[in-house]
């Protein structure tokens, strides 16, 4: 519950900033002018139903998903089209994934050092050592010469924690991380990502997970067919809305 | 991982019931008893017609004859390795082509691919042979048989390499941008190598086709395996032997490299299959 207070000076320029964001899919209009600040520090969480477009948003962030009209800034800077400029850009927002995504011919520790090898040229021995103490941050350490297939599911997601970790990001977008997990291992990545959360991470989240959203979210992002409905702080969303639709999401969820 | 050992045969078909098997090994009967038949049939028409002979068989016991025979196998390796390299390389670019961004590049690829999938080895050989010494440039009898034979592979290689590519999930590629990899090192390092191992057995295949159109090499008269059979059937007058042997030589060969690709496909099954099992399917 108590989280420290974070820097809230308003000059400060936000870490992710969504401006007027429109996106079709053909006739569909998947995202509907979308305005979205992360500050600093800021834990976001975006909830809703199925085909809300909560994990698309997620996706424009670091431009996995193109955008028709509208800005998306990272600390500042427009998100680039292409070329080495986008990909430095994406070195910089870590992005976890529902299925992991783990490199299925590399082994743990592999995965984890391939990004600062790759693209920032850290030396393989540095690369490794830091590699190996993120990997003991998230409980794995003792799988590192392992292939991915090897671990469970919430090991490997852990990992892909790991993965984003190794490469320093300003903030880390998580696209519903606990969706294909077994229930039973949905705690420990929860547990990682709430540890993240107290040390100061930025963090956007889409997620099922309620209790994760009302215990560790500075913000909770209502979406509802492709657009935000509400923006409320945690307590606030979870104890009376301010929208109908955001309630009764809340009881539908509440009914089972 | 569990499934490992279960064989295609398991996977598909639920297991025998009592009148199947029964059923089955009425049919295991009749074929075995059908093969049997035929192969006394056939020793027995050697027999008559003297093929048996030990005039023909003879040379065999020669170390001279194992030693030509060796040569010609050694020739033949070489043509269909080097052959190999090359149509790995060639179909590994056509594959790059044909995955471009670029509308023409990826037309040219796609010409490419069809034509190099249409036209038959011996075209392209009588090119090399015939055509290409008419501009002045004559090449060696070797590459002679290598390059029509690399060339005629080089386009269902490409096309190996390409349903490879995209058999890899679109998680993994997603997975590398997002780190800041380029276009091109998520290429290299994430989805090639994948690919690769989701077509290790296609691949080995195909090198066996390879393997088989080295036997146009009697046509530029390099030494080869079937060259060398075909002279020493025209000095100890000796068809059936030889054919024979040098039938059985190539089966070796070519069992060996299925072989290879089983080996290759189990390993394969062990990583990346497990891989997808566990829902790493990258959705």
């Amino acid at each position: 519950m108590e989280k420290q207070s974070k820097p809230n000076t308003p000059e400060q320029t936000p870490v992710i900033e969504l401006r007027h964001v429109d996106k079709h899919y053909g006739q569909l209009h998947v995202l509907k002018d979308i305005n979205l600040s992360v500050k600093k520090g800021e834990v976001v969480v975006i909830i809703g139903p199925s085909g809300s477009g909560k994990s698309t948003l997620c996706r424009t962030i670091n431009r996995m998903e193109t955008i028709n009209s509208g800005e998306i800034l990272i600390d500042g800077t427009a998100i680039p089209q292409e070329g080495k400029e986008l990909a430095r850009l994406r070195a910089q927002v870590g992005m976890v994934f529902q299925s992991f995504n783990l490199f299925a011919h590399k082994t743990i520790l592999d995965n984890v050092t391939l990004g600062p090898t790759d693209v920032l040229h850290v030396p393989k021995k540095e690369a490794r050592e830091e590699a190996i103490k993120l990997l003991k941050r998230v409980g794995v350490d003792t799988q590192a010469a392992k292939l991915p297939a090897q671990l469970s599911g919430g090991q490997q997601q852990r990992v892909a924690i790991a993965r984003s970790l190794a490469m320093h990001p300003k903030a880390i977008l998580f696209d519903e991380p606990t969706s294909a997990l077994d229930p039973e291992m949905i705690g420990e990545v929860l547990d990682v990502m709430t540890e993240l959360a107290k040390e100061g991470m930025t963090m956007v989240v889409v997620t099922h997970e309620m209790n994760f959203a009302r215990r560790v979210a500075d913000r909770v992002i209502f979406m509802d067919g492709g657009a935000i409905i509400e923006e409320n702080t945690p307590e606030e969303f979870f104890t009376h809305p301010n929208t109908q639709r955001a309630q009764d999401f809340l009881n539908s969820i509440k009914n089972h | 991982m569990s499934n490992a050992h279960v064989s295609v045969r398991d996977a598909l078909y639920e297991a025998p019931g009592p009148k199947t098997r029964r059923r089955t090994a009425i049919g295991t009967g009749i074929a075995l008893a059908a093969i049997a038949f035929l192969a006394v049939g056939v020793v027995r028409q050697f027999y008559i017609t003297g093929q048996l002979d030990s005039k023909y068989w003879s040379i065999f016991t020669k170390s001279t004859t194992w030693k030509f025979l060796g040569q010609g196998i050694a020739g033949t390796l070489e043509v269909a390795l080097t052959a190999g390299v090359i149509t790995f390389g060639l179909g590994f670019l056509l594959m790059l082509g044909r995955i471009s961004d670029s509308k023409v590049v990826r037309g040219i690829a796609t010409a490419l691919v069809e034509f190099t999938r249409g036209v038959p080895t011996l075209l392209f050989l009588y090119f090399f042979f015939l055509v290409v010494p008419q501009f002045g440039l004559t090449l060696p009898s070797f590459w002679k048989i290598t390059l029509p034979v690399a060339i005629s592979a080089c386009g269902v290689v490409a096309e190996v390499f390409r349903s490879g590519v995209k058999a890899v999930p679109k998680g993994q590629r997603e997975a590398a941008l997002s780190i800041g990899m380029s276009k091109s090192h998520v290429f290299l390092k994430v989805v090639f190598p994948q690919a690769i191992r989701y077509v290790i057995p296609a691949l080995l295949s195909e090198l066996v086709i390879v393997v088989k159109d080295t036997t146009f090499a009697y046509v530029v008269t390099f030494p080869d395996l079937m060259q060398n059979a075909k002279v020493l059937i025209s000095n100890y007058d000796a068809l059936l032997s030889v054919y024979l042997v040098v039938a059985v030589i190539y089966i070796l060969i070519n069992y060996l490299l299925n072989r290879a690709s089983d080996f290759a496909a189990r390993r394969r099954n062990r990583t990346l299959m497990a891989a997808q099992q566990n829902g790493n399917k990258g959705v």
